[in-house]
């Protein structure tokens, strides 16, 4: 498995003139910051994290937002007389000029458009092969020291000095998207097991993001590529779910953090792009949809500790948006969540969740019947055992695996007069079923991924 | 306009600044100081200082004429060209300017001993919050990103470090801190206030009685209202009661933003505001809300919440609100109960869940039988009422004692 980033990672960025004097830089503060003797208690000055504003796939080019290249601006002429308007023009040139330095410590390089042709610049592909550093997707044949245009895709680099970046090992906008497509095809594609497809597409795809990100590509063409990334993260968090029981599971259980991690990055890029390429206060096609899945990461505020809390995150989403039917349902789902509202939380799931909302709110499903479970088994009258054969229509499961639930809960069931499974009521042993106890499943499920299934045939 | 100006009147207006500049800071002079640098005022001096530097297009000639002004070069020179851009409207460019000056200032500010000129820094944090709110304004109107907010924060992060020692200069800081709280909340970037807070309420460095009253008020209200969001209605309580009580009584507008969060953390804990506080201080949009929880309403609840959607999304407190729904369905089942007493007292403890049925009918929601046996349990689960359900029989049979406990002062069980 490839190295990943430290959590608490500060941004670096070697393109930064390091005497600078301008604080917009959070790692150049450090150098220059004022150190006052006597500290109590460890450091005083706060430090700030990284602010994803632009996901850039958190390498050393990005991290921070960039302005778009200034464009030229229009001498101004004030003085009729001609004969100085030679001297003003170079004052005010000389303005301009000291205004771009003011401006260069929030400025980066201007716009650059790269030129490598492939999915890898050439000059990794060989290095690659020499140090038989390819992974199993981008081998020919199975050869592990051998690779082609096809099959071999940019690796993330955390380190890169944009400096010394070549022009012809980034790779433009139409190659990014053909690149894309390729990574998006190998989901369902391939015979590996699952967390080496997902290790492989996690990192291609922070890569394509760091080229976006260092040609500055924030207009609308790149919506649609983000929104795939958000796909595909999205339903990592589903299926490494699956696969988190067994010998694997802590390795897979950091997978999905870290997943769910890059998940909330891209999610709020994708939420700046279309706010930045908005026109007419209207909506991008997708955007309820995609606004929607914040809130159902979220319904629990702990899960996404950076994260903002949702009571934060509404004051900034565009009323249309709020208003739609995706949000709408997403904010009902929160509401029968945050109140216990389980009869209704199950329900509405089944009848209005589509695959990618499915997906999300997952992980909240289980912890959702551990509650019914709780309150039935705390509130429900002793000589009153209550139907398993009900519980499984209110919580959306099979009823074996209701049983099996209950017994992961602590609780034991048993057969009433009729011979029907029933779970008594009043067990003092209720405890939550510990992580990674088993996978159970949702009996909307199938319906929810035939509407999954009919749109992506559109 | 540049037009009516002569050159000789530019000239005598730069330098008139220049003189008032270098004065104040040798006579220490805060009151003096700071007007010059106060952008935002957009004062009749400053107007036509700009205007006369647009003409003139060579002040750094005149800063370097003399001495006495050419020692704060560093300062003046990024601060003209930030009142040129300022005055042509170019708030992108005035902002990177403003910040270089700022920056200046601060490693003047750091070799004076005393703290005379703290109140020309407050300005300079003042101003540079403001003046990047306007500069990103402007650049998301132009179709690009916004930026210059973020920076800001950074800025003021490092002036909260020069703050941050032992002598006099530390009362600043909590001045520089509620600054950067409000960048924080309007970026979004709400975590971020966690770090200052932490350095304000545990380094030795600070005692918090010694800060400026103002100060701790903003202070409280801002850090209620991230309590409020966290939802640590206790925490909340203390903060936002805090701001209240030492807010200056005069201030209505500062008095109603503490109250427009306040009043929800209340009614959280199960304490009702009275009418006329709300109509005293225009937060009549709490008025149904707490009429609903008066009377058990679950509709007008719904639709208080519906009709000022937007307005509590906006402040953050919508969620908050909502969550009071549980309160509402106990305020309502008591009352099914009360009724029930008075009809028959020896079954009141017995209430059919038909009968809740009939009741949220009536207040036109539809529940079915296993939505309602939910809430119930819930209900009983978060000791909002104690008794228990029979499943087969479709009852509620309430505890004799104390069937609906109050809230007391403490929030619905998690």
């Amino acid at each position: 498995m490839e190295r990943r980033q430290n959590h608490h990672q500060q941004p670096q960025n070697p393109r930064r003139n390091p005497s600078s004097s301008s604080s917009s830089s959070q790692s150049s503060n450090h150098r220059s910051r004022y150190r006052p003797p006597n500290r109590a208690g460890g450091d005083a000055r706060p430090h700030s994290r990284e602010d994803p504003y632009l996901d850039s796939g958190d390498a050393a080019a990005g991290g921070r937002p960039r302005s778009l290249a200034r464009p030229m601006r229009a001498h101004a002429s004030e003085a009729a007389a001609g004969s100085s308007i030679g001297v003003r023009e170079r004052q005010e040139q000389h303005r301009r000029d000291q205004d771009r330095e003011d401006d260069r410590d929030c400025r980066e390089l201007a716009s650059v458009v790269g030129t490598c042709p492939h999915m890898c610049p050439v000059g990794e592909m060989a290095q690659r092969e020499r140090l038989r550093n390819l992974a199993v997707f981008e081998r020919l044949h199975g050869n592990p020291a051998k690779t082609s245009p096809e099959l071999a895709v940019k690796k993330f680099c955390r380190t890169i000095s944009t400096r010394d970046v070549q022009l012809s090992d980034i790779r433009p906008f139409s190659v990014l998207g053909s690149t894309l497509d390729y990574l998006m095809s190998l989901m369902n594609s391939t015979p590996e097991p699952f967390e080496t497809v997902h290790d492989f597409i996690f990192d291609r795809t922070r890569s394509i993001r760091q080229d976006l990100s260092m040609q500055n590509i924030v207009d609308k063409r790149v919506i649609h590529m983000y929104e795939k990334m958000v796909n595909f993260h999205v339903t990592s968090h589903h299926k490494l779910r699956l696969r988190s029981s067994g010998p694997d599971s802590f390795n897979i259980s950091s997978l999905h953090h870290l997943n769910m991690e890059q998940l909330a990055k891209v999610l709020t890029s994708l939420y700046n792009l279309y706010d930045l390429n908005r026109d007419h206060s209207s909506t991008h096609k997708n955007e309820p949809e995609y606004r929607s899945l914040y809130v159902l990461l979220c319904l629990n505020s702990e899960s996404l500790p950076e994260g903002e809390r949702l009571s934060l995150w509404f004051r900034r989403v565009p009323t249309p948006v709020i208003k739609s039917k995706e949000m709408s349902f997403a904010r009902r789902i929160l509401r029968y969540f945050r109140t216990g509202n389980y009869s209704r939380f199950f329900s509405t799931i089944a009848a209005e969740a589509s695959y990618l909302q499915y997906c999300a709110l997952e992980p909240y499903i289980d912890k959702v019947r551990a509650l019914a479970v709780l309150c039935i088994n705390n509130g429900g009258y002793k000589l009153h055992p209550y139907p398993i054969a009900h519980l499984s229509n209110l919580l959306m499961m099979e009823e074996s695996e209701v049983e099996s639930f209950c017994n992961a809960c602590g609780l034991e069931t048993s057969l009433d007069e009729q011979g029907n499974k029933v779970l008594p009521t009043k067990q003092p042993a209720f405890e939550h079923p510990k992580a990674g106890y088993g996978k159970y499943g949702f009996s909307g499920l199938e319906n929810i991924c035939r509407g999954r299934e009919a749109e992506e045939n559109v | 306009m540049a037009a009516y100006l002569s050159m000789g009147e530019a000239h005598r207006r730069i330098t008139d600044y220049l003189a008032r500049f270098s004065d104040a800071v040798a006579s220490q002079d805060v009151a003096s100081l700071k007007p010059l640098l106060s952008l935002s005022s957009a004062s009749p001096s400053l107007v036509s200082l700009a205007d006369a530097l647009n003409l003139l297009q060579d002040s750094n000639r005149l800063i370097k004429q003399s001495d006495r002004y050419s020692q704060f070069a560093e300062i003046l020179a990024p601060l003209f060209r930030c009142l040129q851009n300022y005055r042509l409207h170019n708030l992108v460019d005035a902002y990177p300017a403003y910040e270089k000056a700022a920056n200046a200032f601060i490693q003047e500010f750091r070799n004076w001993d005393s703290a005379w000129a703290l109140e020309a820094l407050y300005v300079i944090a003042y101003e540079i919050r403001v003046l990047a709110e306007r500069a990103d304004r402007e650049l998301s109107a132009n179709g690009k990103m916004p930026e210059k907010l973020k920076a800001a924060g950074s800025f003021l992060m490092k002036v909260f470090g020069v703050l941050a020692g032992k002598g006099p200069k530390r009362v600043g800081a909590l001045y520089v801190t509620c600054q950067l709280f409000k960048v924080y909340f309007k970026l979004g970037t709400v975590h971020l206030c966690r770090s200052v807070i932490r350095s304000i309420e545990t380094a030795r460095i600070f005692d918090f009685e010694e800060f400026p009253q103002r100060d701790k008020v903003t202070y409280m209200y801002y850090t209620g209202r991230l309590e409020v969001y966290n939802e640590n209605f206790t925490a909340a309580d203390q903060k936002l009661s805090y701001a209240l009580a030492h807010c200056n009584p005069h201030s209505e507008a500062n008095i109603r933003m503490i109250l427009k969060y306040l009043i929800p953390v209340k009614l959280s804990i199960g304490i009702l505001p009275k009418d006329w506080l709300l109509e005293r201080y225009n937060l009549v949009e709490y008025s149904n809300i707490v009429q609903a929880l008066k009377r058990g309403d679950l509709r007008l609840l719904r639709s208080a919440l519906e009709e000022h959607e937007d307005r509590f999304l906006r402040s953050g407190v919508y969620l908050v609100l909502e969550k009071l729904e549980l309160q509402v369905y106990q305020r309502l089942l008591k009352k099914i109960y009360i009724i029930q007493k008075q009809k028959e007292p020896t079954k009141a403890h017995q209430m059919k869940l038909e009968v809740i049925i009939k009741a949220l009918k009536w207040l036109e929601i539809d529940m079915d039988l296993d939505e309602v046996e939910c809430i119930v349990a819930i209900l009983i689960h978060k000791n909002l009422m104690k008794g228990y359900f029979a499943h087969k029989s479709k009852v509620v049979v309430l505890s004799k004692q104390d069937p609906f406990p109050k809230l007391t002062g403490k929030p619905v069980n998690a």
